[in-house]
């Protein structure tokens, strides 16, 4: 097995880099945090369009590039170092998963091919606002009527729920308890009876939603796979999701070391760089560790994703229990190293910290995934 | 049509630079490189013509391995067929052996057109063009910040001194030194940098080229004797008091220099 990057992975990610070092520094990122939708439509035009990346994985039947999971995983650390303000994460590791596990061919080719060029934004609602992550938290129910189905209730924390165009929403049969009895359908954006609203929240990189559904009519034709038997292809979707955010995390908790090393060379204090001060140098020490060692399990899990491998419940949960753990306390560790500009306006490393906060909660916190580890593991 | 671009890989903009122990160039080792950023113009500008019609667009760039890399991002941002000269007696040249290497591959791939910076990020000779036109046998334009090509001619905007334009036409085939800041330059997609694996690099050397004999360090007419880092100086003196103080004082600075 061998975890470089070939020469191609490097050239994505170097481009990928230089982009959103010109595209997504501090001052983008804030104003697309300011703005209602999130993100600036012209950038998301030139990340489908022009370059490609949401096509990343999509296979070549269905409009994408066929890369696989390991380009994606390449791509996500970089777009997490930058706190790209996009719908990537939620219309291509959220949309594009759930289709790619749960829809039919004429589904996928239906829906596929949008998403790869960018044109459809889309994304995942499965949780009831309590925000459990499991299958006990879908509450939105799926009753049939007539020659399709009713939807009724309400989904929280909907990253990008609020624009996507395109929604996969997982809804159980009424009566029905725990991973029986869940259906996964393709819901428009649009559709009749939908209420979409913002959340506020702490990190506002990432926006994220309400969605009321009031009799929300969808024709059978929307059914993604068999009624009631959706969870094996939900859970899947989200092991693959908490790896992608995993990799985005590491990128954070990478750049939380890289502005904190780079800061502690040139404060000066007491006539010399903090950095030569045990206290810091132990801190960025320890930083590093672990972020290379949540590297180590992240990379590792994306080849298990390309190899759809056995493994991938275990090294799913395990990359995203470690990388949450990594990327806050690197983050909170930046804050001090910063020490009294750290938590002002000005510098950009609350966002990250605000960032590792949203995302050690988004796909279940890390003593949820530590408790997957252990069931995985036959505890 | 055929457009030929000349490339240069060169030092990262961030790279931290180390004069090499005998003083001779920069240390390379454990240095990032990338594309000279007047020659991504210049790509992009020939990207560009391929774009607006029936175009090949060859990459060209002398110099070790590393360069590899250079090439196939311009394969990457839609470049068809690279020219690689790997040759270390050729990476010791000075600027007009480079320009004889670069014209022998005009003399065998007949451009309609040829594409290079104005300069050079690392060396700022500004040197290899117009020798590589006069090689080449071909009109030339420097400073070219947009063109415009037609069935015989290419017309080009070129920036002079004091903010001037200059309207040129020149008949093809022809040069153009691309100025910065000429066009938006594209990134390569993930497409791209997939199908670049793809396309054609040619490795060939001086020998190959039949120019083995005119270039290297033993034909250079220019030798670099010593790259260094100026000393820092110590004799920075603050004026103080109100404004007209410290005129008064600088005037007399300046007399004591002997300037006034």
């Amino acid at each position: 097995m061998d975890f470089r990057f070939n020469e191609e992975q490097e050239e994505l990610r170097s481009i990928a880099r230089s982009f959103l070092e010109e595209h997504s520094g501090s001052e983008q990122i804030r104003k697309a945090m300011e703005s209602e939708l999130g993100f600036d439509p012209a950038l998301w035009e030139q990340l489908g369009g022009e370059l490609g990346w949401p096509s990343v994985h999509i296979p070549e039947e269905y409009g994408g590039l066929g890369l696989g999971y390991v380009e994606l995983v390449a791509l996500l650390e970089i777009t997490g170092g930058a706190l790209l303000c996009a719908p990537f994460f939620s219309s291509v590791c959220l949309g594009a998963n759930a289709l790619l596990s749960a829809a039919s061919e004429e589904q996928k080719a239906e829906h596929l091919p949008g998403i790869a060029e960018g044109q459809t934004r889309a994304t995942l609602a499965y949780t009831s606002p309590t925000g459990c992550p499991d299958a006990s938290g879908i509450e939105v129910t799926a009753s049939r009527s007539g020659d399709g189905f009713v939807l009724q209730g309400e989904y929280g924390f909907v990253l990008d729920g609020h624009s996507a165009d395109l929604l996969v929403v997982a809804a159980r049969s009424s009566g029905t308890h725990g991973e029986d009895g869940v259906s996964l359908f393709a819901l428009p954006g649009d559709s009749a009876g939908l209420t979409r609203r913002v959340l506020p929240t702490v990190d506002q990189t990432r926006k994220l939603a309400v969605l009321e559904l009031a009799d929300v009519h969808l024709p059978q034709s929307a059914l993604l796979g068999q009624e009631g038997a959706g969870w094996p292809a939900l859970r899947k979707t989200l092991q693959l999701a908490a790896i992608a955010l995993a990799a985005e995390q590491l990128g954070g908790a990478q750049k939380c070391l890289d502005m904190s090393v780079e800061y502690a060379k040139e404060r000066i204090q007491f006539g010399r760089p903090i950095g030569s001060f045990q206290a810091i140098k132990h801190k960025c020490a320890d930083m590093m560790v672990a972020v290379e060692s949540a590297r180590s399990a992240v990379y590792y899990a994306a080849c298990v994703a390309a190899e759809d491998g056995d493994e991938l419940a275990v090294c799913a949960s395990l990359a995203q229990a470690y990388c949450s753990d990594t990327y806050f306390r690197c983050a909170a560790d930046a804050i001090q190293i910063h020490g009294g500009v750290g938590f002002t306006w000005e510098y950009d490393v609350h966002l990250y910290f605000k960032r590792a906060k949203s995302s050690e909660s988004f796909l279940g916190d890390p003593a949820y995934h530590r408790e997957l580890v252990a069931r995985e593991i036959g505890l | 049509m055929k457009v030929m671009v000349c490339l240069k890989q060169v030092p990262h903009q961030d790279a931290r630079l180390d004069v090499a122990a005998d003083g001779s160039w920069i240390q390379e080792d454990n240095i990032k490189f990338e594309i000279n950023s007047y020659d991504t113009y210049a790509l992009e500008e020939a990207l560009r013509a391929k774009d607006a019609g029936e175009a090949e667009v060859v990459v060209v760039s002398i110099g070790p391995d590393r360069v590899t890399q250079a090439l196939r991002t311009a394969l990457g941002m839609g470049a068809d067929r690279a020219v690689h000269v790997k040759d270390p007696e050729a990476d010791a040249s000075d600027s007009l052996g480079k320009a004889k290497i670069l014209a022998a591959i005009a003399k065998q791939e007949e451009p309609d057109v040829i594409y290079c910076g104005l300069m050079a990020d690392d060396g700022n000779f500004s040197a290899i063009p117009p020798m590589l036109a006069e090689l080449a046998g071909m009109p030339s334009a420097t400073g070219v910040i947009s063109s415009e090509a037609s069935d015989t001619s290419i017309t080009v905007r070129r920036e002079l001194e004091g903010g001037c334009r200059e309207v040129v036409e020149l008949p093809r085939p022809c040069l153009l030194a691309i100025q910065t800041g000429a066009n938006q330059v594209r990134y390569a997609s993930l497409k791209g940098i997939m199908q670049a694996k793809k396309k054609p690099v040619d490795v060939k050397t001086a020998a190959d080229l039949g120019v083995g004999e005119q270039v290297g360090a033993g034909a250079a007419k220019v030798k670099i004797n010593k790259i260094y880092i100026p000393p820092k100086s110590d004799q920075a003196e603050l004026l103080e008091g109100s404004t007209d103080e410290i005129v008064t004082q600088l005037v007399g600075k300046i007399r004591e220099l002997g300037v006034l």
